[in-house]
């Protein structure tokens, strides 16, 4: 990655509350374009990371950085392009999702005839157009968090800070904000979002880093970290017959990028751990269908999955980076 | 232009609620049984009396009118405005003003307006009920016009005070009972000072002996400086035949004890304001700053995997 793809560089920064260091020389460099996770268990730090990247508090040493502005010395610059969407609502309920919207594009500066035009787009967004006029009050929960979700886009920030984002949405509004974000991204913006849910996490973020007692102690691509810290994927292949189980064991164990196959005994699934790239996994498929052996299914098994065992894994004990 | 936008959705908040609406009706109410009350038991109206005797009545009505509403303005005025700040917080959309480009003058200034229409709002619907003491005479326009100054002034003086609690306690809870202490205090307080004051002089004994016409009315200009900022003198003295009330000397210039407060007032108003700018916000004039900034460029992140 270029220097310049870098939206935000964080340097070095702590965090201390009196006697909680919420954050230990912590440094991250965050690529434009991404959906950024940052995932962590409770008191990870993560809330304060975000905090901080909105310019609400101040880190106790350190830097941020974003673009050629300084957080600490231009919080104001900094907050224009900034979107924060804490893991709360915060909303006025006597207020119409109109009026809500109108009053954060007034204190954000948003010239008067632009108001229209401007809520118009967000509430198509967020797909609320039908709700324009429905007090704030009788939204749902999925409804009220889209429309933070406005709100927080509503002066057309580079980047989007949004920690928490689906906590105690139905699966229902989770695949739409998983949607949302996916066309933010497409309209170039930077999203960071925090989480304990690593299965969304990994199925919404490009690139994630992994947190613990305010200390970063990876992060990458989703791939990259599964990858790097797990040092294999897992791939799970499912025959038609039992029959043919050990037959295709052992075929799987005669391959270079193979290491181990495990199999519940009187099942069809084989969980083999595997090392190469995906010009090697289409190798093994051919190998086996070269062979005769039913495959009924082969794939990878799903990131979220292998981040959730590689987060189980280091965040056991106290490793650091 | 932010100001506005806060302005405008403060006010909608406030006029939207069932409560604003029965503050209204009870007040005026209130005001209405009273002034009712004081007519058909007191005012001795019998359709033969003579213009001394309706005025009399007038401005009787007037003192008592006036006075319970310099009473309501100082308990309801702080409802406005002791909740502003910290329940913003309470609800959790702080931190979204705060991220905005909202600054701190104009948040407080939104804030203390938006309160202060409601209150003003109760004096102006009381304005009807107080016409109706120009049909017994006695009362001058002047006066009336004094008093409401006096009205207008305290709300702003009480509200900002009430709003500067907000900004300084984080529980809206607190913040009200503390204004309520605030506006009690400064109320009663210099009254209980000037009674120590005057017990410990034997100016009681003076003054009774006064009363009792044995000698003549004592004057005591250490205890009248405890009321200049007062609005119950202030009120007093705009009422008629207040003209021997004291009235305070700068200089060569002469000052209504009425025009005292007010000028008092708007100055500790200002002060309260600044105040309230400078807390509202966490570290303002520059509030983020680093305690290590030595580089003024970026450097290499190093811990990315």
């Amino acid at each position: 990655m270029e220097a310049t793809d870098t939206v935000i560089k964080i340097q070095n920064i702590s965090k201390r509350y009196r006697t909680v260091n919420a954050l230990n020389d912590f440094s991250l460099d965050i690529p434009r374009g991404t959906i950024y996770g940052l995932i962590g268990p409770n008191g990870a730090g993560k809330t304060t990371l975000l905090r901080i990247l909105a310019a609400l508090i101040s880190p106790t040493t350190g830097q941020v950085w974003f673009e050629n502005e300084e957080l600490t010395r231009s919080p104001s610059v900094i907050q224009r392009k900034v979107g924060y969407m804490p893991d709360f609502f915060g909303v006025y309920p006597d207020l119409t999702a109109t009026e809500y919207l109108e009053f954060y594009a007034g204190i954000h500066g948003i010239p008067r005839n632009k108001h229209k035009r401007v809520i118009s787009d967000l509430l198509e967004l967020v797909d609320l157009n039908a709700k324009r006029d429905e007090m704030v009050e009788t939204l749902s929960r999925g409804m009220k968090q889209r429309l933070c979700l406005a709100r927080a886009l509503v002066h057309d920030p580079e980047v989007l800070l949004r920690d928490e984002p689906a906590s105690g949405l139905d699966p229902r509004a989770r695949v739409e904000l998983r949607e949302l974000l996916r066309t933010l991204q497409d309209m170039k913006k930077t999203i960071v979002i925090s989480s304990h849910i690593l299965l969304e996490m990994a199925e919404m973020c490009s690139d994630v880093a992994i947190m613990q007692e305010g200390r970063l102690i990876l992060s990458g691509g989703v791939d990259t970290v599964t990858h790097r810290l797990g040092g294999s994927r897992q791939l799970e292949i499912r025959l038609l017959e039992q029959e043919r189980v050990s037959e295709a064991i052992q075929l799987l164990k005669d391959m270079a990028e193979i290491s181990e196959v495990s199999n519940d005994e009187g099942t069809t699934l084989l969980q083999a751990e595997f090392s190469g790239d995906d010009a090697a996994m289409s190798r093994i498929l051919a190998e086996l269908i070269t062979k005769g052996l039913p495959v009924v299914s082969f794939a990878p098994r799903s990131s979220g999955g292998r981040l959730e065992d590689v987060f189980m894994s280091i965040t056991e004990g106290s490793t650091a980076s | 232009m932010t100001f506005l936008a806060l302005l405008t959705k403060e006010l909608r908040l406030r006029l939207r609620r069932e409560r604003t609406i029965w503050v209204i009706i009870i007040y005026i109410l209130l005001m209405g049984l009273l002034g009712w009350f004081y007519i058909s038991h007191f005012g001795g109206y019998n359709g033969y009396n003579n213009n001394n005797g309706l005025s009399e009545t007038g401005v009787n009505l007037y003192y008592l009118l006036s006075m319970v509403q310099l009473f309501l303005i100082m308990y309801i005025t702080p409802a406005f405005t002791a909740t502003a700040v910290n329940g913003e917080k309470e609800r959790q959309t702080f931190d979204m003003l705060l991220c905005s480009r909202l600054s701190s003058f104009s948040l407080i200034s939104g804030k203390l307006i938006a309160g202060l229409v409601n209150a003003i709002l109760l004096i102006a619907a009381s304005a009807p009920l107080f016409s109706l003491v120009f049909f017994f005479g006695g009362i001058t326009p002047a006066q009336i016009l004094a008093a409401l100054l006096v009205y207008v002034v305290t709300t702003i003086v009480v509200g900002t005070a009430s709003l500067f609690c907000s900004t300084l306690l984080s529980r809206p809870a607190v913040s009200t009972a503390v204004s309520y202490m605030v506006v009690v205090l400064w109320v009663v307080l210099p009254l209980l000072i000037s009674f120590i004051l005057l017990a410990s002089s034997g100016f009681i004994s003076a003054f009774l002996l006064a009363a009792a016409g044995s000698q003549p009315m004592p004057t005591n200009s250490q205890t009248s400086l405890l009321f200049v900022w007062n609005p119950v003198t202030a009120l007093i003295s705009t009422y008629p035949g207040a003209g021997g009330l004291a009235t305070y000397t700068i200089g060569k210039i002469r000052i209504a004890p009425w025009l005292a407060y007010t000028v008092l007032s708007l100055l500790i108003t200002g002060i309260l304001i600044i105040l309230s700018t400078w807390t509202v916000k966490p570290n303002p004039m520059g509030r983020l700053r680093s305690h290590t900034r030595k580089d003024p460029e970026p450097k290499e992140a190093t811990a990315t995997a």
